[in-house]
């Protein structure tokens, strides 16, 4: 069965002042229907730009270099990507990001916000609209939904202007959420609630959804697969309990050692040595080599793709086998 | 805490992990804006400074011999109608309207940052007042009250000093007091009143280099509005007595003879043009470089 | 507790609000930090813990109640030497330094100002203090755009550091760094803490990070403390069902199932705040009781250090101590 939705080879360049370089160098994924993949790394590594790419809102200085997006077996083209989002491309499609508030028009009540997408886009008349836009509303768990039409984003909590924001995700009936972050700003008792209302909803619709984050403690809850990301490259792969519990590339084992976790206090965290590299200056060989203590020569010189370490599990380094697991990082503490 | 201490034992950060950054002058160098502007402005205010050299007539000298002439190689740029040579009028008008146009800007610079700072900071019953005749000064139509000034003071460059020092300072008072607002509740503020260091201190020190570059950068283009209104001001009689030159009533003069010796008008205007450029150049500029990264 | 380092008695913060409603972002708080403790006050947004970090730190009034320290009650303004005692570090690593000072100066100037050094001795000193932080001597020329976040935050610590306090209130200190870098401002914490015997109140959300710093906890919650004790009793047999609310959401690794939400809704407004317990709308193990009749925070077993404000404290509870 043709997957829903193909990344193949996605290169995003930003120009900063003079400069460019590539903050997304060759991503490559694949969802299929009712899947579900995250994508795990510290900032500055391109996991939203990713994001932004395959939906086509690039911010100012980013350009998509190359790389496709196949949604439903359908290459979206490139060209009307590069415009904006380009009319029924990505209909399939739906953002949800981190910040609410600013994502949200502050000056258009919530419902009608909600309401845009059956009405200009999939031709719903306006009462229709405003039902479906209630609907949604009841749908992302908003109590009293006449009456919450009517808000508007600063008169709403933080959790609930999520909501708001899933509700406009799904408004447009997509097969797929791209989540960048949704749940960062939230706190921790109305994460939970934002999680299981994702979850519900792939049960219930089938939705598939790639989900950025940099909180390695909220990825087992949202998807069975697990991308982690370092200047712009996926290195590591697989399924996510695997991955966690034997990482195969150093830094997915660093992130894990640097990791709190509330039940064991008495772990120390230990940190990654040296600091991301300047984009512009990448490390030549592995990127991650200069801060990795199984680093050998050959590391310098190999470009280091990624490899398969087990089932569906690929690492880009050398040593892979060598890495800590996670029962070795739990040990030494 | 006074014996000396042992590093950190945890991870040390090295010099390499640090950000060079470039010094003011040179990402001054690498602003093609700044220096268009700097280049164009130093021009024209080492021209004006050097009018006593290579200006070769007196400005007011009259030369009934040779009026309206073209353009020659005893005169550069021809003369006026009373013979006058438009060179060095160019040149020394332009020392004037130069001069005036730093010297209005500085007290409404000085005043207006001192008050936007106090009233920023402090809020309270001295925001509110000044806050009140800020408005009310803004409200006024500035024309009128130099007419008004001029009328009282006498012509000249007096009234100009004093309608600008009453009206002009409310611009730099009211930016000053929008970024001052901005800064005094970051966390920076937080930690150096919590340090123990006086308010004074962190109010002169501390912010203001901080809140000091949008004055900074308005104060350029406001020298353009002043030697504006002194252009306008000398093309209403209101300004500049003859017959010492300004530009402005050269454009004034030269406007009887605009069908003939179209240059009289003209040249004066290109210097206004000019110089308005080169110092929004330098205010662009300088707004970009002093932009903290 | 008996010479607690800082007392807080009975602190109340309102805020005035339209329709003559006040907003309490701090109700009759109580707090004891004994020299040389850690405290970790924990609590989502709204709480009041950055409020309550603000009245001890002297940058807010207390509408009610006062703020001890060494035995001192502190007052509206505060000598010199008060101020230098407690000093704050930041959350947000982007604006807690002054973008056109340069390191050197920030630090040179607090030393010179509180004359903690002779002249000759303060470039010394300054270095010094990069080197307890781990940074290097360079980094005393460079302005806060050229560091990264956890550096900046690293300077802060410093310059907190600089005037030689004897508590620091580090409110969110790691919340906006990756997780790598967190993990070494926590070490940098630790080691200072006992290097330097300071006391510390540590504000976060983060309650794995607080588990591992704290000697005590207190939770809080629309202005009240729910929960209180040392760290173990609280983490281990927590007796407040919003400190198992968030104990169970909490993110961790190796997360089996999907964590059911254990509370309903969202916190109300602090100007609405419902009666009796203020937990109690959105509380699974409510009662009628909880209504009408707002617990106050007592003991959870007889002569008991930990305590709850939470009639059905008596309850306990078990919560894995390892992940599955």
């Amino acid at each position: 069965m043709t997957p829903l939705l193909e990344v193949d080879g996605l290169v995003v360049e930003m120009r900063r002042q003079r400069t460019a370089f590539h903050a997304v160098d060759g991503v490559s994924f694949v969802i299929e229907r009712g899947g579900a993949l995250a994508i795990v790394g510290e900032s500055g590594c391109g996991k939203s730009l990713t994001l932004r790419a395959i939906m086509g809102l690039l911010p100012r200085g980013g350009r998509l270099v190359s790389g496709q997006v196949i949604v439903d077996g359908v290459t979206l083209d490139r060209a009307a990507r590069g415009r904006g989002r380009g009319h029924n491309q990505s209909q399939r499609m739906s953002i949800v990001f981190q910040d609410a508030l600013s994502a949200l028009n502050p000056v258009s009540k919530i419902g009608n916000q909600i309401a845009e997408a059956p009405r200009h886009v999939l031709g719903y008349g306006r009462s229709a609209s405003r039902a479906r836009a209630i609907e949604l509303l009841q749908l992302v768990g908003i109590p009293d939904p006449e009456r919450r039409f009517h808000a508007f984003p600063h008169e709403l909590s933080g959790g609930t202007r999520q909501r708001v924001m899933i509700a406009i995700a799904l408004s447009s009936d997509p097969a797929i959420l791209l989540c960048d972050e949704p749940t960062t700003a939230l706190d921790v008792t109305i994460q939970t609630q934002i999680l299981a209302l994702l979850a519900e909803l792939r049960v219930e619709r089938g939705l598939s959804l790639v989900f950025v984050t940099h909180d390695l403690g909220v990825v087992s809850q949202v998807a069975e697969r697990l991308a982690v990301m370092y200047t712009g490259r996926f290195v590591e792969t697989g399924p996510t309990e695997d991955v966690l519990a034997t990482p195969r590339h150093p830094y997915t084992s660093g992130l894990l050692g640097a990791a709190l976790d509330v039940d064991t206090p008495e772990r120390e965290p230990l940190a990654i040595p040296g600091s991301l590299p300047d984009p512009l200056r990448l490390p030549r060989g592995c990127r991650f080599q200069p801060r990795c203590s199984l680093a050998t020569p050959e590391c310098v010189t190999t470009d280091v793709r990624l490899e398969s370490v087990g089932p569906s599990h690929l690492a880009a380094c050398l040593h892979s086998e060598q890495v800590p697991s996670a029962r070795e990082l739990d040990g030494r503490g | 805490m006074s014996a000396p201490i042992a590093p950190s034992a945890g991870q040390v950060e090295r010099d390499r992990d640090i950000a060079r950054r470039s010094s003011f002058l040179s990402r001054a160098l690498h602003s093609p804006t700044l220096m268009t502007g700097a280049a164009l402005t130093a021009t024209i205010v080492a021209l004006a400074l050097l009018a006593p050299v290579i200006g070769r007539y007196s400005p007011v000298s009259q030369d009934l011999l040779h009026q309206l002439a073209g353009p020659s190689s005893a005169h550069w740029l021809g003369t006026d109608e009373l013979g006058r040579d438009v060179w060095s009028r160019l040149l020394y008008a332009g020392r004037t309207d130069l001069q005036v146009g730093v010297l209005a800007v500085l007290f409404p610079f000085a005043f207006g940052v001192f008050i936007g700072t106090v009233c920023g900071y402090f809020g309270g019953w001295i925001d509110s007042i000044v806050m009140r005749i800020v408005d009310v000064v803004l409200a006024f139509p500035f024309y009128v009250l130099i007419i008004a000034l001029v009328f009282v003071v006498g012509f000249g460059t007096h009234g100009i000093y004093i309608a600008f020092a009453l009206t002009d300072w409310v611009i730099y008072a009211r930016i000053t007091r929008s970024a001052t607002l901005v800064a005094r509740n970051l966390d920076w503020v937080a930690a150096a009143e919590g340090a123990g260091l006086s308010r004074t201190r962190v109010l002169w020190r501390h912010i203001l280099p901080n809140t000091i570059t949008q004055p900074i950068v308005y104060a350029m283009s406001d020298i353009v509005l002043v030697i504006l209104a002194v252009v306008t001001l000398g093309y209403l009689g209101l300004g500049i007595q003859p017959p010492a030159p300004d530009w402005g009533s050269m454009i004034n003069d030269g406007q009887n003879f605009i069908q003939t010796n179209q240059w009289l008008a003209a040249i004066p205007g290109l210097a206004v043009v000019l110089t308005g450029v080169g110092l929004s150049l330098v205010g662009d500029g300088l707004a970009d470089i002093l932009r903290p990264e | 507790m008996a010479d607690a380092l800082i007392e807080v008695d009975d602190l109340s913060v309102r805020f005035g609000s339209e329709h003559g409603r006040s907003l309490r972002a701090v109700e009759s708080v109580n707090l004891q930090v004994a020299e040389g403790e850690v405290l970790g006050l924990v609590g989502e947004s709204g709480c009041g813990k950055t409020t309550v970090a603000k009245c001890i730190a002297g940058r807010i009034t207390p509408s009610a109640g006062t703020v001890r320290f060494d035995g001192r009650t502190l007052g509206r303004t505060r000598s010199k030497e008060d101020r230098r005692a407690i000093q704050m570090v930041f959350q947000d690593p982007y604006s807690s330094l002054n973008p056109r000072m340069s390191v050197r100066r920030v630090l040179a100037e607090l030393l010179r100002v509180h004359g903690l050094v002779q002249r000759a001795a303060i470039e010394d000193r300054c270095i010094e203090l990069m080197a307890l932080v781990g940074m290097p001597r360079d980094a005393l020329d460079g302005l806060p755009s050229q560091f990264s976040g956890g550096q900046r935050q690293r300077i802060a610590i410093a310059r907190a550091l600089a005037v030689e306090p004897r508590v620091i209130i580090a409110d969110e200190p790691v919340s906006a760094l990756d997780v790598s870098v967190q993990a070494t401002i926590l070490r940098l914490f630790e080691d200072l803490r006992s290097r330097l015997g300071l006391t510390v109140v540590f504000i976060s959300h983060n309650l794995a990070v607080v588990r591992h710093l704290s000697d005590r906890v207190a939770v809080m919650y629309l202005g009240r403390i729910v929960e209180q004790g040392d760290r173990e009793p609280v983490f281990r047999d927590p007796r407040h069902p919003y400190t198992r609310a968030l104990l169970a959401s909490a993110p961790r690794l190796h997360q089996v199932e999907l964590v059911r939400p254990v509370v309903k809704g969202e916190p109300p407004s602090p100007i609405d705040i419902p009666t009796g317990c203020s937990f109690h709308p959105r509380c699974p193990r409510a009662e009628e009781l909880c209504s009408r009749d707002r617990p106050g925070l007592e003991p959870v077993d007889a002569g008991d250090d930990h305590v709850a404000a939470c009639h059905f404290r008596g309850e306990k509870t078990f919560v894995a101590e390892e992940g599955p």
